[in-house]
């Protein structure tokens, strides 16, 4: 392997415990030290974004060639780096929350699900049993969406154009039910600490009834597109192999970790809400490369329409409260507000001055569409959280590209990136 | 089959449960409200006696202050363990401390996961400013980023990684780190304000007490 010899210093990753020695072999070529040239200098540094498209946002990469064989990668992040972790210490409970749409933002709901549970954890308060089913409902929604965009993006960063424009018209069918629950579209901020303050409107689980009917049949739509298709094999199978000990060691979660065949699922290892009451499957790839990842995911919405259509049955007819009022940590009913002075000074205060969790600290984690997204909080006893953590899932995933991209092919790149599933606003927070 | 099972379960509800062994390493000991039974205290107590400063139990999560001087080879230890295998790290953050506690300034805090168990495990190791703690890089690559992160925000200096330099901020950054509790909101230097001749008086409305 030859020196970087460049303008830039570019530092290799540096790991010194790497669980697969031989480098991952790509489509057609294997680089070994043979490929070196003889004589060993010339190494072309490419700088690859943060206003390219295929790096889904403002990652920036730069790259150290040897002829068409990447032999050094360097993630530049940091571009969309708005210090949510520094602004949320300066806010109350339930403002911090509006803060998590901002990060992953294709997936907000879900985003919304972690920090509130991290929340209920520290104020020990339990969502009623039907809010739950709703949760689980609006998230499942975010998780398909989330993977929708995934899917278009990352076919159209490898070539296939038209399954971005198949992917879209279905994400806006979530969107449009995001819209009617809560009159936003991306930065949702549906839940409430306690459940949900708003009533499901009428009209949304019979849109869900529609989406589950119809998705199915688009769902085909994208497998006869992709699946057999020579291009889309020849440009993901093989590419970007993670072995299991590599993405255990690199900390992944999610879809890249069940790709390399690691069975761990939140929701089936320490089950939330109501998981442990649905009948689902956690796909697991075998091979770990790029293919195999998106056959993982595929599979995933799949089984996120069966969890949503039984939550569908459990809930259609019921009318049980969707909040938790008997809680001082949940935000006191609007309803009295109009018309008598202690409901409205109630609600008033608790708006105002927010509440105050017992000193301590929670972290809990969701399985995110990206991974697992965890949030950790520590109170000092006071309205404003001391410490606020966000774990995402796109961060720590994205540590892997330089260990996928070394020894891969220039062209490889993009699917490398778009195999993680990253959202830049996640990544930088 | 149930049927054929039936007089034996009823035979073995009669004996008395609480006194068979129960197994040590078994899952339900990581939540015994006894922290001396959970797996990872019993281990690091007998390899490294002395190394455990504090047990914090809240909300079924155990956190165990260590001395930071260890924390490499305790997390060795719970990874390479047989039964405990905590073989995932999850998380690497820290807390500032400054306007909880006198000294020491910083917890750095790991968060470690066991696939075979299930559990997770917070490990705080308590530090000064400036002083080092060992890093996890040689255990884990997925340390890298995250302790270049936790470098970028607090200051803390991890001994033995590879590449300590500026991961989200950007490489010339000047300006201090800013999840410090010392770091003001909007940064040391100055920044422009507009809108200078107020008409009417600010009226100080946060009632929290911290202030901003």
């Amino acid at each position: 392997m030859s020196t970087p010899v460049s303008d830039f210093d570019l530092v290799s990753d540096g790991s010194t415990l790497d669980n697969s020695p031989e480098p991952p072999k790509t489509g057609t070529l294997t680089i070994s030290d043979e490929v070196t040239r003889p004589d060993g200098s010339h190494q072309l540094v490419l700088n690859m974004g943060p206003q390219h498209p295929s790096t889904h946002g403002v990652l920036r990469v730069i790259l150290g060639l040897d002829g068409e064989v990447i032999t050094d990668c360097d993630p530049v992040i940091g571009y969309l780096h708005r210090g949510v972790e520094k602004i949320g210490e300066q806010h109350r409970y339930a403002q911090v929350v509006t803060w998590t749409d901002r990060t992953d933002y294709v997936a907000a709901p879900m985003n919304n699900l972690g920090c509130i549970m991290a929340i209920e954890k520290l104020c020990d308060v339990t969502a009623p049993e039907r809010a739950q089913y709703w949760r689980v409902i609006m998230s499942e929604l975010a998780r398909i969406a989330s993977h929708l965009v995934w899917l278009g993006t990352h076919a159209l960063d490898i070539g296939a154009l038209s399954m971005s424009l198949y992917c879209f018209r279905e994400r806006e069918l979530i969107l449009d039910m995001f819209e009617i629950f809560c009159g936003a579209r991306l930065t949702t901020n549906m839940m409430e600490i306690g459940g949900f303050s708003r009533p499901i409107p009428e009209l949304l689980p019979s849109m869900v009834r529609d989406f589950c009917k119809v998705f199915p049949d688009r769902q085909q739509e994208y497998v006869d597109l992709l699946d057999a298709n020579p291009i889309w094999q020849a440009r993901t199978k093989g590419v970007g192999i993670i072995s299991p000990e590599a993405a255990v060691s690199y900390a992944l979660t999610g879809a890249c970790l069940r790709g390399s065949g690691v069975n761990y699922d939140i929701r089936k290892a320490m089950p939330y809400l109501v998981y442990d009451r649905l009948d689902f499957e956690v796909p697991i790839g075998v091979h770990g490369d790029v293919f195999d990842r998106y056959l993982v995911r595929m599979e995933e919405m799949r089984q996120t329409l069966r969890i949503i259509e039984q939550c569908l049955d459990a809930v259609e007819n019921d009318d049980r409260p969707l909040m938790a009022y008997e809680s001082n940590y949940v935000m006191p009913p609007h309803k009295g507000t109009m018309t008598t002075a202690e409901d409205m000074q109630r609600h008033f205060i608790w708006v105002i001055k927010g509440f105050s969790p017992p000193v301590g600290e929670a972290y809990f984690a969701v399985e995110h569409p990206k991974g697992e997204n965890g949030y950790y909080f520590v109170s000092d006893g006071t309205p404003l959280p001391y410490r606020w953590r966000v774990r995402s899932p796109d961060f720590v995933n994205l540590s892997v590209l330089p260990h996928m991209a070394q020894g891969a092919m220039l062209a490889d790149v993009v699917a490398l990136i778009g195999t993680i599933d990253i959202v830049l606003g996640s990544v930088d927070r | 089959m149930s049927e054929g099972n039936l007089p034996q379960t009823v035979e073995t509800d009669q004996t008395p449960v609480a006194t068979e062994p129960v197994d040590p390493w078994a899952r339900e000991n990581y939540f015994d409200p006894d922290v001396e039974r959970h797996p990872a205290v019993r281990v690091i107590r007998e390899t490294f006696p002395g190394a455990i400063l504090d047990i914090v139990r809240f909300r079924d999560e155990t956190t165990i202050h260590i001395r930071p001087e260890l924390l490499l080879e305790i997390c060795t230890l719970l990874r390479g363990h047989e039964q405990v295998g905590m073989d995932v790290l999850t998380d690497i953050t820290a807390v500032d401390m400054l306007r909880l506690r006198q000294a020491p300034r910083f917890d750095v805090v790991a968060l470690l996961y066991s696939l075979r168990n299930r559990v997770r495990l917070r490990l705080k190791a308590g530090i000064d400013e400036g002083q080092p703690v060992p890093s996890l890089v040689p255990l884990w690559n997925g340390a890298n980023w995250l302790e270049r992160e936790t470098y970028d925000m607090f200051g803390i200096v991890f001994e033995g990684h590879p590449n300590l330099r500026r991961i989200l901020l950007a490489d010339d950054w000047d300006e201090g780190f800013p999840l410090r509790k010392d770091y003001p909101l909007r940064g040391w230097k100055e920044f422009p304000v507009y809108n200078t001749e107020r008409t009417v008086g600010r009226v100080r409305t946060r009632w929290t007490g911290r202030g901003v």
